[in-house]
């Protein structure tokens, strides 16, 4: 009897202790999406109104067709709050989306094939060049930022997207390298040998057995190149400079640091720059956890 | 006849086929990273010995180690290197319990544990300029909802201005820092406790051991692995915040929340005195790379007998 009131005392207080959790996770995003659809006015009351009374899909609406939201007009002087800058919210994300997808494909491609190799052939080099792929995210971006401008400079790539991917790719290779081949060699040897057995060369195994085998990994591994290039700002921040490769991260602070911004407006750019990451994120959460396991030994 | 030499031949391609193979397959990666490693690591080595200002672009003097010596004697040095230990050290501990606390509670069979699985990643998918502005105008002193609520529940007379003092400034980077990479945390911690096999918690409760007892000699040894890789992980992610920073408090109030990596980046992009910057860099690699053989020597996995 008393045993069974103990558990029932843990079960509640673990199940409360999650919510709290559920509560930290996702209340700052309601808490921006409520506020994009929220009158300038309203929002800016004290304390805000958690329900907003009057939603509106005004500020939206400007961001996407220019149309002045009316709540700005009622007080008249607001109109300056105005961030022009917030029309340019949906290139932007256009911009993130390309480069990160781009990213996202060459680095599986070329990753998975490197990845492979160092998880199962053996041959001179093998450690030294693996660790000086490994390494090469060492130095902080900081002190290589200037050195990769003069590189983009260089090869005339300055405000285009291939700067941006190739930066990202030499950005994002290095941790799908670790993150594939410990991965690759998780997967039982006996498949690729039955391959071998069969015909396949080395290239051949790798497309036709163990990337089947592979795909909760390398799903893990593409939603990390992906996250990492959409959410990148450094780089993308003094490498473009203009709509035509400036990406998500680097509209939504620009929009964010002028000081005359409207508050909702920024709420608008911030929610519409969340959900393309949250799809990804829900959509692949399976993938990714069982991505981890496989690659992570407890050794 | 005439098959033989072809034969020979295919073979012979054959086998040179499969020695160049692992280079070859492994090309395109290493080219990608050269371009983006090599030079630019020699060049701004090199830039760390000249004095290189922007605003005087063809007259660059070798200084030697003078670079060096002018950041460590800075102003800014003693007082930055205090802000990024204190907020290294408090951000790693902190997403260590908290990842791992939320792995566990995933790792139940409670009712709510499948709703916050689900939940769980979103705050590590965002751009982290994005999480800062969330946290910037949550925490905002006249507008923001935190002081809505506190006020509304009658916590507090008046509306707490939290990015505008040093302590709870540093608070709020640290708490957005584990709101933003405890995700990540969690999901590797837990896919580390699923891999330990059932008989080993069996086994720990047949001899008698309680809830704590196999938390702490169960879970946590077998987690030695997780444990390094998150924490050299989260440790070179703490160090060279700058996103965060950038959006939530820019360094402030008075530079409580400007780590070394924020004056790197101060002194290459407002100072425009590349030099320093580089210096600062280099030292923030030193120190990374310390700190990394540091982990791997004190959390290195026991052999096989473990």
């Amino acid at each position: 009897m008393n045993q069974r009131i103990g558990r029932r005392i843990e079960s509640v207080s673990l199940n409360l202790l999650a919510l709290i959790l559920i509560i930290f996770i996702v209340g700052p995003l309601v808490w921006v999406a409520v506020a994009s659809i929220q009158g300038e006015n309203e929002l800016l009351r004290h304390p805000p109104r958690i329900i907003p009374h009057d939603p509106t899909l005004d500020n939206y609406d400007y961001v996407f067709t220019g149309k002045i939201p009316t709540a700005y007009e009622v007080k008249g002087q607001l109109r300056s709050r105005i961030s022009q800058e917030a029309r340019l919210i949906p290139a932007a994300l256009k911009n993130s989306f390309i480069v990160a997808t781009s990213v996202m494909i060459v680095n599986l491609v070329i990753g998975s094939i490197a990845a492979y190799t160092f998880a199962w052939q053996r041959f001179r080099g093998r450690t030294f060049l693996l660790n000086f792929i490994l390494g090469s995210r060492l130095l902080p971006v900081m002190a290589v930022a200037i050195p990769y401008y003069v590189i983009i400079q260089t090869l005339g790539l300055l405000d285009t997207y291939i700067s941006l991917i190739l930066i990202y790719l030499a950005l994002t290779l290095p941790f799908s390298i670790w993150f594939l081949s410990s991965y690759f060699s998780g997967i039982p040897k006996d498949f690729e040998d039955a391959a071998h057995i069969d015909g396949c060369n080395t290239f051949q195994a790798l497309t036709r057995v163990v990337i089947p085998i592979a795909l909760p990994g390398l799903v893990a591994a593409a939603a990390f190149a992906f996250m990492a290039s959409y959410n990148e700002f450094l780089f993308a921040r003094f490498l473009t400079q203009s709509i035509d490769s400036q990406t998500g991260p680097v509209i939504i602070s620009s929009i964010a640091g002028n000081p005359d911004a409207s508050y909702s407006l920024i709420s608008v750019a911030i929610t519409l720059g969340l959900i393309p990451p949250l799809i990804l994120a829900i959509v692949l959460r399976r993938w990714l956890t069982e991505g981890l396991s496989t690659s992570i030994t407890l050794r | 006849m005439a098959q033989h030499p072809g034969a020979a031949r295919r073979h012979h391609s054959l086998r040179l086929g499969r020695k160049a193979y692992p280079y070859l397959s492994i090309l395109p990666v290493l080219i990608v990273v050269a371009l983006f490693a090599i030079y630019p690591i020699i060049h701004a080595v090199r830039m760390s010995f000249y004095k290189y200002l922007l605003t005087r672009p063809n007259d660059h003097p070798f200084v030697g180690l003078g670079n060096f010596i002018e950041v460590i004697t800075s102003y800014y040095f003693k007082n930055s290197i205090q802000v990024t230990a204190i907020y290294t050290v408090a951000a790693v501990v902190g997403v260590v319990i908290y990842g791992l606390g939320v792995a566990l509670l995933l790792n139940t069979s409670i009712k709510l544990a499948g709703p916050l699985k689900i939940v769980i990643l979103l705050p590590w998918a965002l751009p982290a300029v994005v999480s800062g502005l969330l946290w910037k105008w949550i925490l905002n002193a006249d507008f923001g909802i935190l002081n809505g609520l506190l006020y509304a529940l009658g916590l507090i007379d008046s509306y707490i201005p939290f990015l505008a003092d040093p302590t709870l400034a540093k608070l709020s980077l640290i708490m957005a820092f584990i709101w933003k990479e405890g995700p990540l945390v969690a999901i590797f911690f837990l896919a580390g406790l699923q891999l330990i096999p059932d008989e080993y918690y069996e086994a720990a409760k047949i001899d008698g051991g309680s809830a704590w007892t196999i938390f702490r000699h169960v879970k946590v040894p077998l987690l030695r692995a997780v444990f390094l890789i998150v924490i050299v992980y989260e440790t070179m992610t703490a160090i060279l915040t700058f996103d965060t920073i950038y959006v939530l408090t820019g360094g402030g109030p008075a530079d409580s929340t400007a780590l070394i990596s924020w004056f790197a980046y101060a002194e290459i992009f407002k100072g425009l005195n590349l030099g320093h910057g580089i210096a600062l860099a280099i030292i923030i690699a030193a120190v990374t790379l310390v700190l990394i053989l540091v982990y791997l020597r004190a959390l290195k996995p026991e052999e096989a007998t473990s």
